[in-house]
């Protein structure tokens, strides 16, 4: 979706103020960037919180690290950046005078930090009555675990997700790198829009708490009812299904290379029979319905592989799909780049920045027939926006600007941690 | 939850028409639900939606009304049975259309032009119409016509390679993630469009594909870039995070103790905590603590060492005292019951006139005060009636005939 300039994106006009750090906040609000805010990334002074994400920046001889880490230039783009330190009264100030010509706050400490800065939902809407403010804590209040730390992965052991990921033999096990992060940053985008259209017909603000952990059971939440249906704690299949078989991957031709098939009936399975040159397998008693291939599955998944073993993931999904039959390649990161489903529908977001170089980021999760997005903005320099902001935005003088940089309380590069 | 609200539930008044069959399209209708939207679920009236047909169900025996994922995605929506392929269930689609604010879809692309129920046909009725369509691969490109599962697009998004033991199979995650997340990012469609048309009076075509929701999800891993600029892969490694400099800080794993197994993770503003916790001051060393995805299997030994006498309580609560992030593996019961989700009320009961009284997880789209949300699911064709006879006004004799003829 190429942006068009004569029309406003959904969330033209509203500016987010972003207190966010590592990754589900901050790609919640990259979404709201991508969806036409205005989000100006409050930034921590002595730097920015890579945390996880240092990936490009361990080398110690690079020049100005902060602004080359890929993960943080990843999940920031489209975004405006001023260095703040909140905990100084002036720098405070300068947060409330935001606050008041601004939208929406949105934070991602754990829950005694707004509080003891001064800065909690029951001042901040003093300043901006029709303000809405988003908390996104781990474990969710009230309760014994309110206070309690914890990143997304570690909802994921909590909230059910790894007791019912892994392989059938195997110990829990959890999806990989981030997923609770980045489900939850989709779920809180949704509901940060949901209360910027009630609040145009309403005139009315509202804090919001958002639980990582909420997110995360929402995600397995008929493995609740299963277990109240069936009297049975689910536990882990791996890559089966209750339901489907043949339902698995297997191995092909090359180095760790795999596809992916599903089978949902009868007349699927005589599609994959045929197309792999095995049309004595409709007649298999241990294959011929699909209760009997759910207790057979072992054997037919060793003779399934014995044909996808001789063909690469793609042309094994190719052949199976031209008959109907559900397959996908296992892709890797480099296959996705060239394949031509992804290449047509224009899904990777290229982005240009002038210090971190040429990057290239998934894309948005969905097409629109009008200008829902806007794509190919990179991420913000440290305090690349403090003058703009301090001076344009809010009227400061170029002198209190400076005397703000120099005195490290918007600092223009990342200070000493006090 | 917390109590309800004074303000109102955010998607109050907003009209949604689902059309959808299968788990994709019950989830965004599930979450926009959750918000305050009217949902209206529109089935097939022999067998249902797909997802009926997908157990596990009461008691292990198959039944439209019992099965799990239905139960749970089809909470508090309404359902009315109809044959929509007939030209007189396609005209009532469209009457119910033309008073509705978006319709959410899930068939395979390119049949519902073929029954005259595509976006141009619909919006003839409704200018401003949002619908959103979810399939696997997409609307366009040349897969689209290709059949998928949850599966085949979490295999083809990419997450299935670096999901799983580096030294198995790529493997799966447990539920069904690439069809909630094609849902979910559907839902956020929808409520941006609602906000297009508040700015333009425009409505909006969206197209979601579930491979690409899931591969959206790849965001703050430099994914796409890393071979070309690390020269690294991104691959599967266990329950540890995909990075690839020694340099990075770990841990972020899942380790066993006495009874199960723990979440361990490192805390950035208590980094040499690992030490003070497991009282093993090697972990505290200069040489660990500057390349800690360096001393990975180190620190695993040493943390197991610790825990491997205590329980996944004790080791919760000791860590948490000292606010480092560890935290503990709870099966499917264990969830439902503890202290916190009992504190919160995260799970709340609903009686269903064949299922039986359940608890079900509260929405996650935070506390708008829905107690008074309806909160089972539909029986198949349960609000036939009161749909076409309230909405559309249809009199009981029309109703007697379409019952007649099949279409209802």
């Amino acid at each position: 979706m190429a942006s068009n300039s004569k029309k406003p994106l959904p969330l033209t006009g509203v500016r987010v103020l972003d207190l966010t750090n590592v990754i589900a906040g901050p790609v919640a609000t990259r979404m709201l960037s991508h969806l036409g805010a205005e989000v100006i990334k409050i930034e921590l002074p002595w730097g920015r919180s890579v945390g996880n994400m240092a990936i490009f920046t361990t080398d110690k001889k690079v020049e100005r690290p902060y602004n080359k880490n890929a993960g943080f230039n990843e999940v920031n783009r489209a975004k405006k950046s001023l260095a703040l330190d909140l905990a100084d009264p002036r720098g405070k100030a300068i947060f409330e005078e935001l606050v008041s010509v601004s939208d929406l706050v949105i934070e991602n400490y754990s829950p005694r930090v707004m509080p003891n800065l001064g800065l909690a939902y029951e001042h901040l809407r003093t300043l901006r009555p029709d303000l809405i403010m988003v908390a996104m804590p781990a474990l969710g209040s009230p309760g014994p675990w309110s206070d309690y730390v914890s990143f997304g992965p570690g909802t994921e052991g909590l909230g059910g997700m790894c007791h019912v990921t892994g392989y059938e033999d195997g110990p829990p096990s959890k999806p990989g790198n981030f997923y609770s992060d980045q489900t939850s940053a989709f779920h809180v985008a949704t509901a940060i829009m949901s209360a910027m259209w009630k609040r145009r017909r309403t005139g009315q603000g509202k804090r919001l708490e958002i639980v990582l952990r909420d997110v995360t059971m929402a995600v397995i939440g008929e493995k609740f009812l299963e277990y109240q249906l069936t009297g049975r704690g689910p536990g882990r299949v791996g890559n089966q299904h209750h339901g489907m078989a043949p339902h698995n991957v297997y191995r092909c031709k090359g180095e760790d290379a795999w596809v992916a098939i599903a089978v949902a009936s009868d007349e699927e399975f005589a599609k994959l029979a045929n197309t792999t040159g095995n049309p004595d397998w409709k007649t298999d008693a241990r294959f011929a319905s699909m209760s009997a291939r759910l207790q057979n599955q072992a054997a037919l998944d060793a003779l399934i592989q014995e044909w996808t073993l001789q063909r690469t993931p793609q042309e094994a999904m190719h052949r199976l799909q031209a008959s109907g039959v559900r397959a996908g390649a296992v892709l890797k990161a480099p296959d996705a780049l060239v394949d031509p489903q992804y290449q047509s529908r224009g899904f990777v977001d290229y982005t240009h920045h002038p210090e971190g170089g040429e990057f290239k980021h998934p894309g948005v999760s969905f097409k629109s027939s009008g200008p829902l997005t806007s794509l190919g903005r990179r991420a913000p320099l440290f305090a690349e926006h403090s003058d703009w902001a301090i001076g344009e935005l809010l009227g400061h003088s170029s002198s209190t600007a400076e005397t703000l940089h120099d005195e490290g309380v918007a600092p223009l590069v990342p200070v000493v941690r006090k | 939850m917390n109590a309800p609200d004074p303000i109102e539930r955010p998607l109050d008044g907003v009209k949604v028409i689902d059309l959808s069959l299968g788990l994709s399209g019950g989830y965004c209708t599930k979450m926009l639900r959750g918000l305050g939207a009217e949902v209206i679920k529109v089935e097939p009236r022999d067998r249902g939606d797909d997802v009926r047909s997908i157990g596990p169900f009461l008691n292990d025996k198959p039944n439209i009304e019992t099965s799990a994922p239905f139960l749970y995605l089809t909470q508090g929506k309404k359902s009315v049975a109809m044959d929509i392929e007939r030209p007189e269930g396609r005209q009532i689609i469209r009457r119910l259309v033309g008073e509705s604010d978006a319709v959410v879809e899930s068939f395979k692309p390119g049949y519902l032009s073929g029954v005259g129920l595509d976006y141009e046909s619909l919006a003839e009725d409704n200018p401003t119409l949002i619908m959103a369509s979810i399939s696997y691969f997409g609307q366009e490109g040349p897969y689209s016509q290709y059949e998928g599962s949850e599966i085949v697009a979490y295999a083809f998004s990419g997450y299935m390679y670096i999901t799983g033991d580096p030294d198995r199979e790529p493997l799966k995650a447990g539920g069904y993630q690439s069809e909630y997340h094609g849902g979910i990012s559907a839902a956020m469609a929808v409520v941006a469009a609602l906000n297009y048309r508040d700015l333009t009076g425009e409505g909006q075509y969206i197209d979601v594909s579930t491979v690409e929701a899931t591969a959206s999800t790849f965001e703050g891993v430099s994914y796409y870039s890393l071979l070309e600029r690390e020269g690294v892969l991104p691959r599967r490694k266990g329950t540890r995070l995909i990075h690839t400099s020694s340099r990075a800080p770990y841990p972020s794993t899942l380790l066993p103790c006495k009874d199960g197994w723990v979440h361990v993770h490192y805390s950035p503003s208590f980094p040499d905590g690992l030490a003070t916790l497991t009282g093993n001051s090697r972990l505290a060393e200069n040489e660990v603590m500057t390349a800690m995805a360096g001393h990975a299997d180190e620190i695993d030994q040493g943390v197991t060492d610790w825990m491997k006498d205590l329980t996944r309580e004790e080791v919760f609560e000791l860590s948490q005292e000292l606010r480092i992030p560890f935290t503990k593996v709870q099966s499917i019961p264990e969830v439902m019951s503890d202290p916190q989700n009992e504190a919160r009320g995260f799970f709340r009961e609903a009686d269903h006139p064949v299922a039986g009284m359940l608890k079900y997880p509260g929405t996650p789209l935070a506390p708008w005060g829905d107690e008074d949300l309806p909160s089972r699911a539909p029986l198949l064709g349960e609000h036939t009636d009161e749909v076409l006879r309230d909405t559309l006004g249809l009199s009981d004799g029309e109703m007697e005939r379409l019952r007649a003829e099949g279409v209802i």
